[in-house]
């Protein structure tokens, strides 16, 4: 399928969609090439301009450590995008993978898999996650670990059910009397018919992976001090949040625009996904 | 199938749960990094003392044995003692869990009392500016992180406007409820978007249902079929994602807790973590999952005497 951008046909995206697409597009640039846009080095220290509130200069203000939180919170966009694919990207594959097979070969493999997601579910995701990272020991990489180890259960539910709808279709029926293999039919002609949702939940993920990341990040589990993040900035702030409050509402504002843009265009691919149908 | 019959399969259905709990818990302690006995004793300890504490943690035994071990220690409630504060993790995860639990009931209650009305308002006046602003500011709640949306509400409303205490728990009931107030709105705001969007949408459904329209006919005043139809049957799905959303509210309930210094099990939880205290962080964990799937337990049976198809 190509995908031609004409301007009338893109106005009948809804607009929940192209706002969200837009909010992303401008994330992932800043978070690719975070240097182009930020004034300053996000680690440079200014000891003479400290807690200075915001200004020409430094239209975000600076910290106590006198760095220019615009500069932090646009270098932060490289480590908080990265924490919304790399947290996802695991789970989605593995769980999708997972799902496809238990949802095809159903039975005794169904039922196991039902009383595993039952148990997932029943610990409270971010006290796992917490729980699993105080075990490997704070940092992003061991971040993405915990939340992969549960999070693929959540793909996999998704296309576990999908699958088995399709499963049932004349098509599905059709590849078996042709004798290809159950990998074959699987992944070649099932899955491509039983992904929309799962994708359209990825999209919801990301947003959630950066609240989880960043809410790590505040509590010393995530991101390590000094890098830029937004829940590290947050964190930084929070006793200042009396005299210099600009140092954790910016950081916080990016937050809530990207996860916005993630859920907008979540939303938005659904609404389009469901009218084709 | 009866009513009793439910109530069995799903006490049955515990049981896998209840053991998978165990397991993760049991692993998850076994792959931490060092041996427990160094975090006991500190870095200096004498290679014959490591062996004894091993000996008395039951450390020197198998795998399986370990564990059966394990299981037995907590079916008795014994969850061994806390390495930094010397006490009983059974009687700290008494002390704190109840400050964690009337934090998480106060903050359903306010989210509901939040989501109703304006999810009724915003059903009624579908697509219409009023439904349009909520919808949106419901969105941007989704999306503000719990440690966020409560620094700000701590720094309006406990530091600057001074209405609130601005951290702790207070003395006495009613003074409890006065410190939980901030941390439980805080807690409500995610919630009772998810609610809000939910009973919309289950309200929706069930204004254009023909019995809806039958009690219309039937000549009944507004008010009563807004209660009593369809508030009762919107309930229902809300009640189910309620329950679903309790591990959620659990999570955030860690956060808030250390953002407003709340003495609960979430803050307890880490500043375990922060001195390696993990008979502590292994209770919790066990008491946390325990204490969701009874609440899944609860609202399952409260949902089958709210609509009798779901034994079916």
């Amino acid at each position: 399928m190509t995908v031609t951008l004409n301007p009338a046909r893109l106005l009948r995206f809804p607009r929940a969609f192209l706002f969200g697409a837009a909010i992303l597009l401008t994330s992932v640039i800043l978070a690719a090439v975070p240097s182009v846009f930020a004034p300053y080095d996000p680690l440079m220290m200014d000891y003479i301009n400290l807690l200075a509130p915001p200004s020409a200069a430094h239209p975000f203000g600076t910290d106590n450590f006198g760095r220019d939180v615009l500069s932090r919170v646009i270098h932060a966009y490289t480590i908080d995008m990265q924490i919304a694919l790399f947290a996802t990207l695991f789970p989605f594959i593995f769980g999708t993978i997972v799902g496809a097979i238990v949802g095809y070969v159903g039975g005794v493999t169904e039922a196991i898999f039902g009383r595993i997601v039952d148990a997932v579910i029943t610990f409270p995701f971010l006290v796992l996650v917490i729980a699993i990272v105080s075990v490997l020991g704070p940092g992003l990489i061991n971040m993405y670990i915990a939340i992969g180890v549960v999070g693929w259960v959540f793909y996999a539910r998704i296309i576990a059910a999908e699958v088995k709808v399709q499963k049932r279709l004349d098509y599905a029926d059709a590849g078996r009397a042709m004798g290809y293999t159950n990998s074959r039919i699987i992944f070649r002609h099932l899955l491509p018919n039983a992904i929309t949702p799962a994708v359209v939940y990825w999209m919801t993920d990301m947003a959630l992976a950066i609240l989880l990341g960043s809410s790590l990040g505040y509590l010393g589990l995530g991101a390590q001090p000094p890098a830029a993040e937004w829940g590290v900035q947050i964190a930084d702030g929070k006793n200042f949040m009396a005299t210099a409050w600009w140092i954790s509402v910016f950081p916080g504002i990016a937050i809530v625009i990207t996860g916005l843009g993630f859920s907008l265009l979540g939303d938005g691919l659904a609404e389009i996904l469901r009218g084709r149908k | 199938m009866s009513m009793t019959a439910f109530l069995g399969r799903r006490l049955l259905q515990l049981i896998p749960t209840l053991i998978f709990i165990l397991v993760v818990v049991f692993v998850l302690v076994r792959l931490l990094p060092g041996d427990p006995a160094s975090a006991v004793l500190g870095d200096r300890a004498l290679d014959a003392d490591v062996e004894r504490i091993n000996r008395e943690l039951g450390l020197d035994r198998s795998l399986p044995v370990q564990f059966l071990a394990f299981t037995k220690m907590v079916f008795t409630g014994d969850l061994g003692n806390s390495i930094s504060m010397k006490i009983p993790v059974t009687q700290l995860i008494w002390e704190r869990l109840p400050i964690t639990m009337l934090l998480t009931f106060m903050a359903a209650m306010i989210a509901v009392v939040f989501a109703v009305p304006l999810a009724f308002i915003a059903a009624l006046r579908r697509n219409e500016l009023p439904d349009n602003a909520i919808r949106g500011a419901f969105q941007v709640g989704l999306s503000m992180p719990v440690f966020y949306s409560g620094l700000i509400l701590l720094t309006v409303f406990g530091a600057k406007l001074r209405w609130f205490p601005v951290g702790g728990y207070g003395d006495g009931f009613i003074d409890h409820v006065y410190h939980l107030f901030l941390p439980a709105v805080t807690l409500a705001l995610s919630l009772s978007a998810i609610l809000m969007r939910n009973l919309r949408s289950a309200i929706i459904g069930v204004v254009d249902a023909e019995y809806v329209t039958f009690a219309r006919a039937k000549g009944l005043r507004s008010g009563l079929i807004l209660f009593r139809h369809i508030l009762r049957n919107a309930m229902i799905s809300t009640l189910a994602l309620f329950g679903l959303s309790i591990g959620t509210l659990l999570g955030g309930a860690v956060i808030t807790e250390t953002v407003f210094a709340v003495p609960g099990a979430g803050r307890l939880m880490i500043d375990s973590i922060y001195s390696r205290d993990y008979p502590v962080v292994q209770g919790l964990t066990i008491a946390l999952a325990i204490l969701v799937s009874v609440t899944f337990l609860l609202t399952d049976i409260l949902q089958a005497w709210l609509d009798p198809r779901v034994t079916k």
